[in-house]
């Protein structure tokens, strides 16, 4: 089995389907991120936003100096392995919780998929702040979480936690934000998959276990792929949740960036900082899907 | 492969001229046709006015009355922060006729030479002005900007909580010295922004806040970083409700913000006040002021928004509102005595004295800051 | 095929809905919340969704929030869908790029990136530019999960419907089509989502007058999020959960994630 869906397609067809995401991504998409990526080599203005590409004396106003001193210091790069660490567990967490639930809905009657589906999202037609604020009131010290929490705490000796403005409450909120884009690629995806297989592998003497591990999980890898990075890239560059919800410690290098474009006015290191954003994201979710590609042994 | 680019390329040029061309048909409110004024005598200022201002920082009697007066409709854009109005004009963005900026954010516009200069004979009510607010070096002879209304940086405190703790919270030590912050450990919050923090710490350190000296920054630096971590978090939005809740007891922010936080704690009945005093160091001064932007669609009707807002009715109302200062000697009889009696709304000379506003930084000084602000958070 | 799934799997997905839900019962239960602060719970009242009913910016906000939405996730997920179906199928390499890259590129750096651009093309600032905007950020959504979708499925079937004198447009339409028709529905799900929700680049490409209600709602941030910002996130909520129950009636199969 050669799989022909994977013909290339006369030029025609690839043209007719490609090429309208194609141009629309170039025009809204490729053609601003050029400008600011040139921007990272341009000057900062002297009151804020971007310096004129030639000075006064007819030289261009272009330099490294940004990136330069982004390498000079170990701060940035400390942030982005912190970023990254909060996004993985954010991703982790995510897939741990989505795993089991986008399974139980593929699995379900037909005529409750959908809706349970829907249920899945519906939260989320909800505005995002007012969401963050019901956890910040969830996590208040004056709620039945964090009085359970100490009370029990205070059993042992351990004096009163505060839930808000902590590296907890960052990653709660984080993973109550991307949860649905981890469920709603994996029901795709598991949906789909035949249950003839599974049936065969049972009557063969395969054990529940067993046939999620060789069967169940590489089958939906794509999916999982997919969700993961659906989650990872954008938790990985978020500033608004440290901003509202974590402490003193709480920032990102979502936040450095926002400052940059912001308080710092300083808009050509903030494109530096977020081309190195972009890239590191682009390269992990790169190997990423070179180390989820689908087995095509199933068929 | 190859071949599918330069199609896709073309696909784009193609699609970016249509663009352009609906780009041009599509327009929001129809821009306004500012009455000629030269055609008829008494012809009203009228139609659409595009007001950028701060999130909830006019009174909505005081838009409805406008719009009455005026036959006139306002388009209110909001912005939380100078900086977010300054990108976005740095970016490009127009169609604003007034925009609403802090006193140092108006030195950026000017020297930008983003905006228009008022014509004075359209804005009789000027005299009502109170002279100490006009003609000041941020804008001499106030060429284009008149006061609107302006606020302190304080702390705030819960009055309970400071006597249970035993502390005396009238000056900056209790949020810098760890030995006394400490005490209420997490139950502090400061503004997110650089400019507040750092100056808060040059007055408590006897520096001038718009100091250009890197040294004075480190010290700074070192200082808020000393004290963080008896704090909380940094916030300049929630910890208002933070502080009527009860969850935090102490803050640096805005007395406006801490009249609001006064206010919704006695609807909530709660059994503490919220009170904010200017410290005994000193605080930062913030003045905003209008200003008409250079492509505003409609000056006309912009000059008749300032003139209206320097009517002392008009301009006590946003004092009744939140608590702000009011630059308007005209409104002074129209503001609520409790809120004329609120000290760190309404300072007496002593504590004018001990005002600074804050002034445009250099770039360089500002990068230098940011590098400190990120490493403060960091480490 | 083993329906019946083990007891563990039953309480997390449990355990996962009340975790997607609990955030959404406060917001529910304070926008009857008789106090301003939305921070305890004080005593019932509906005075808020009069006051909401009143608010006109609010309302426009909301209803501009919607058409965007409903614009935006419609045209992204025909781009979307077109655009991970010639992931799958052809070996391309400027478009896995393009398409993955504006979920990776900070929020900020876009915004200010398309004002910029906007502003050299002299477009008129407004909800054209805020869609726009939406929908080249939603577009990778779409493509990713679909496929995701495409990779999980029997391409014997096609093949099929090759042999059987099909063209590669009918094979498409009759056989891929419906198949991913799911994963098609899954990305628009999330089209919507981040389209209704999006703040920062709306933030950016809005200009002077158009208002959506995530720009309406952080402006009023400072002055404690009221209760009426509750009470339009519950209608919103219901709302939409009316347009889709009238949709599955009248159109019974419309919705179709599952086949």
């Amino acid at each position: 089995m050669t799989g022909t869906l994977r013909q290339p397609g006369s030029a025609r067809e690839r043209w007719l389907v490609a090429g309208p995401p194609l141009a629309y991504l170039i025009v809204f998409f490729a053609l601003p991120t050029l400008l600011m990526v040139v921007a990272s080599f341009r000057l900062a203005g002297e009151f804020g936003g971007l310096a004129p590409l030639r000075s006064e004396s007819g030289g261009w106003n272009l330099s490294l100096d940004s990136y330069g001193r982004f390498f000079a210091s170990s701060l940035y790069l400390q942030l982005f392995v912190k970023s990254f660490l909060y996004a993985l567990v954010t991703t982790a967490i995510c897939l741990a919780l989505a795993y089991p639930l986008a399974w139980l809905i593929a699995h379900s009657a037909k005529r409750y998929r959908d809706l349970l589906l829907l249920l899945v999202i519906l939260p989320f037609w909800s505005n995002f702040l007012i969401r963050v604020y019901a956890w910040m009131i969830i996590l208040g010290p004056d709620w039945a979480l964090a009085r359970t929490l100490n009370a029990v705490l205070g059993l042992v000796g351990i004096g009163p936690v505060t839930l808000m403005f902590s590296p907890f409450a960052v990653i709660v909120v984080l993973v109550y934000v991307h949860l649905p884009f981890m469920v709603l690629p994996l029901y795709a995806n598991l949906e789909k998959h035949d249950p003839t297989l599974l049936d065969a592998a049972r009557d063969l003497g395969a054990g529940a276990w067993q046939r999620f591990r060789h069967i169940t999980w590489p089958l939906s890898l794509p999916g999982v792929f997919a969700g993961s990075a659906l989650v990872f890239i954008p938790a990985f560059g978020i500033f608004a949740v440290p901003d509202l919800v974590g402490g003193t410690d709480g920032i990102m290098i979502g936040n450095v960036i926002k400052q940059q474009f912001l308080e710092a006015r300083d808009w050509p290191f903030g494109s530096v900082l977020s081309i190195v954003l972009t890239a590191a994201a682009l390269v992990l979710t790169g190997l990423a899907a070179l180390a989820a590609r689908p087995r095509r042994s199933a068929a | 492969m190859t071949a599918l680019f330069p199609r896709a390329m073309f696909a784009a040029v193609f699609c970016t001229v249509l663009l352009v061309g609906c780009g041009k048909k599509e327009e929001a409110p129809p821009p306004p046709k500012a009455a000629p004024a030269e055609a008829k005598a008494e012809a009203r200022p009228t139609g659409t006015l595009n007001l950028y201002n701060w999130n909830d920082y006019i009174a909505p009697e005081t838009v409805e009355r406008f719009e009455k007066e005026f036959n006139a409709k306002i388009a209110q854009t909001y912005f939380s922060d100078n900086e977010e109005m300054l990108a976005k004009l740095a970016a490009g963005a127009t169609g604003y006729d007034i925009i609403v900026p802090t006193s140092n954010a108006l030195e950026v516009l000017i020297k930008k030479g983003d905006l228009q200069p008022l014509d004075h004979s359209k804005l009789p009510n000027l005299k009502n002005m109170k002279p100490e607010f006009l003609d000041t070096s941020f804008d001499p002879g106030n060429k284009f900007s008149v006061p609107y209304a302006y606020s302190t940086t304080v702390i705030g405190y819960n009055d309970k909580r400071m006597k249970a703790a035993g502390l005396d919270p009238r000056g900056f030590e209790v949020l810098f010295d760890p030995k006394i912050a400490c005490k209420v450990k997490g139950h502090i919050t400061v503004l997110d922004s650089p400019d507040e923090v750092f100056s808060a710490a040059f007055i408590y350190l006897g520096i001038d806040p718009n100091t250009t000296n890197n040294d004075d920054y480190k010290k700074a630096a070192d200082t808020i970083r000393k004290a963080k971590p008896c704090w909380a978090a940094f916030n300049s939005s929630s910890y208002i409700k933070e502080m009527s809740a009860g969850n935090m007891w102490l803050a640096l922010g805005y007395s406006v913000d801490f009249f609001q936080a006064n206010r919704d704690a006695a609807a909530a009945k709660r059994d503490f006040k919220v009170v904010s005093v200017i410290p005994s160091q000193g605080a930062v001064l913030s003045v905003d002021n209008m200003v008409i932007h250079k492509s505003a669609p409609n000056p006309a009707l912009a000059h008749a928004f300032i003139n209206f807002m320097m009517e002392g009715q008009n301009a006590a109302e946003l004092s009744n509102l939140i608590g702000s200062g009011n630059a308007n000697a005209a409104a002074m009889e129209f503001i609520k005595p409790e809120v004329k009696a609120n000290v760190s709304v309404f300072p007496d000379a002593e504590a004018m004295k001990k005002l600074h506003q804050l002034r445009f930084l250099p770039a360089e000084q500002r990068q230098e800051r940011g590098r400190l602000w990120t490493e403060v958070k960091v480490r | 095929m083993n329906r019946t799934a083990p007891r563990w799997v039953w309480t997390s997905a449990l355990a996962a809905y009340l975790f997607l839900y609990l955030p959404l019962l406060v917001v529910v239960v304070f926008s009857f919340n008789d106090s301003k602060l939305n921070a305890e719970w004080v005593g019932f009242t509906t005075a808020w969704y009069a006051r909401l009913f009143r608010n006109n910016e609010m309302l426009i906000a909301a209803r501009n929030s919607l058409l965007i939405a409903l614009t935006a996730s419609l045209v992204s997920t025909v781009l979307g869908t077109m655009a991970g179906f010639a992931l799958h199928k052809y070996r391309m390499r400027v478009l896995p790029v393009l398409v993955v890259a504006p979920i990776a590129i900070p929020e900020i750096l876009m915004g200010v990136a398309l004002l910029m651009f906007y502003v050299m093309l002299n477009l008129t600032l407004g909800l054209v530019s805020i869609t726009l905007s939406h929908i080249a950020f939603c577009i990778g959504y779409v493509a990713l999960v679909v496929r995701a979708r495409l990779a999980g499925m029997d391409e014997s079937l096609v093949e099929a419907a090759r042999d059987c004198g099909a063209t590669p447009l009918e094979a498409f339409r009759y056989v891929t089509f419906p198949l991913i028709l799911p994963g098609v529905i899954a990305g628009s799900l999330m089209a919507f989502t981040l389209s209704i929700d999006d703040f920062v680049i709306t933030f950016f490409t809005a200009g002077a007058s158009a208002s959506t209600l995530p720009l309406q709602i952080y402006s009023m941030v400072k002055i404690a999020v009221t209760p009426e910002v509750n009470a339009i996130s519950t209608l919103l909520l219901i709302l939409t959960l009316l347009l889709i129950t009238v949709a599955a009636r009248v159109a019974p199969g419309l919705l179709r994630m599952n086949d």
